[in-house]
């Protein structure tokens, strides 16, 4: 891709990300929003999140992979774990990342 | 919300509740770091110029998005495919700009402007969990949303400038940093039943659509038919 086509890109996606995320947030603070969509949106974070996870763990870079070829799927069980003890954001991170270079080595 | 202080409590300073924002936000900037190196190794290698790489960081702000355009414009994808395919991998930013939307009530429109430039799945977890917690305010969220935003597009000059010397980032286990932090933050939204009923219903979903619908739509048709279902269930 030429050095012109890469800076469209950029502005591209520069525009459609803030096209994407600000309206919705704007317009929807400015009314009055029904009971049930209220409830509706309150489970789009823990749903949108297990599908980012789903998506990351399941198939990584676009292929499927069988739990006893798949780093990804254990090492965000443990990382999952670190979490739910720990309550660290970072450790768990940090520490996922480590298990997952462990797991790799481990299952090749 | 919580953005109006209880009456008791002197409201602390912006400043303060600012700096609790960057505090808050500062493990997505260590999250941050090597994953956008790693987004500037790679754009190196596929013609990006490093003032190009921090550029694309600094404005879309979009972790798998950009990655997605990387692995686009590496298959040989026209200009309008990539933007257009990103778009819909980011689709979900409308869900999650929704969901914020009741906690920016009070926000004058700037601020809300740069609330949603700087929101990613990362920041959205977990300044919904703050709020969940009763803490987040304007402040506190653009205090999450600055730090975030210097971490991405440090990480991505830092790797776009060190291209050559860092060499493949996937050494580094770079690829399972996202999944760490979203399975982090996942664990974080499950605070009952219902919200852990909810995780596993859309994980299921999230497969399934992953089976049947073309590429990125399962991203926003997995989450929207989980809260569907659930908001049916739950009423």
């Amino acid at each position: 891709m030429s050095a012109n086509a890469i800076w469209l890109v950029i502005a591209g996606m520069a525009i459609t990300n803030f096209v994407i995320r600000f309206p919705s947030l704007a317009v929807l603070s400015r009314a009055r929003l029904p009971e049930w969509l209220r409830r509706w949106l309150s489970f789009i974070p823990v749903s949108a999140m297990a599908t980012l996870v789903v998506a990351g763990v399941a198939r990584p870079d676009g292929a499927w992979l069988g739990p006893t070829e798949n780093p990804y799927l254990w090492a965000a069980l443990g990382t999952g774990l670190v979490y739910w003890r720990t309550r660290s954001f970072l450790g768990a991170t940090l520490g996922g990342v480590v298990m997952f270079l462990a797991l790799r080595a481990l299952l090749g | 919300m919580s953005s109006t202080p209880s009456k008791q409590e002197p409201c602390p300073p912006r400043r303060v509740r600012f700096a609790r924002g960057v505090a808050l936000g500062l493990p997505i900037f260590l999250g941050y770091l090597p994953v956008g190196a790693a987004f500037g190794v790679v754009a190196r290698g596929l013609g990006f110029s490093v003032v190009q790489a921090a550029a694309c960081s600094a404005t879309a702000l979009a972790g798998a998005g950009q990655l997605i355009a990387l692995t686009l414009i590496e298959s040989g994808a026209a200009v309008l495919a990539v933007v257009v395919t990103t778009a819909v991998v980011n689709l979900r930013y409308v869900l999650f700009g929704a969901a914020m939307s009741a906690h920016v009530t009070g926000v004058p429109l700037p601020g809300q402007a740069f609330l949603a430039f700087t929101l990613t799945d990362e920041t959205f977890a977990v300044n919904i969990d703050d709020h969940r917690r009763g803490l987040a305010d304007a402040w506190s969220m653009a205090g999450v949303g600055v730090i975030a935003w210097t971490g991405w597009v440090l990480g991505t000059t830092a790797g776009a400038l060190a291209a050559g010397w860092i060499g493949d980032p996937t050494r580094y286990g770079v690829q399972f940093a996202m999944p760490a932090m979203f399975t982090a933050l996942l664990v974080a939204q499950a605070e009952d039943r219902r919200h852990v009923a909810t995780a596993v219903l859309a994980a299921t979903l999230a497969v399934a659509c992953m089976l049947l619908l073309p590429d990125p739509w399962y991203l926003i048709a997995a989450p929207m038919l989980a809260a569907t279902i659930a908001t049916v269930m739950h009423r």
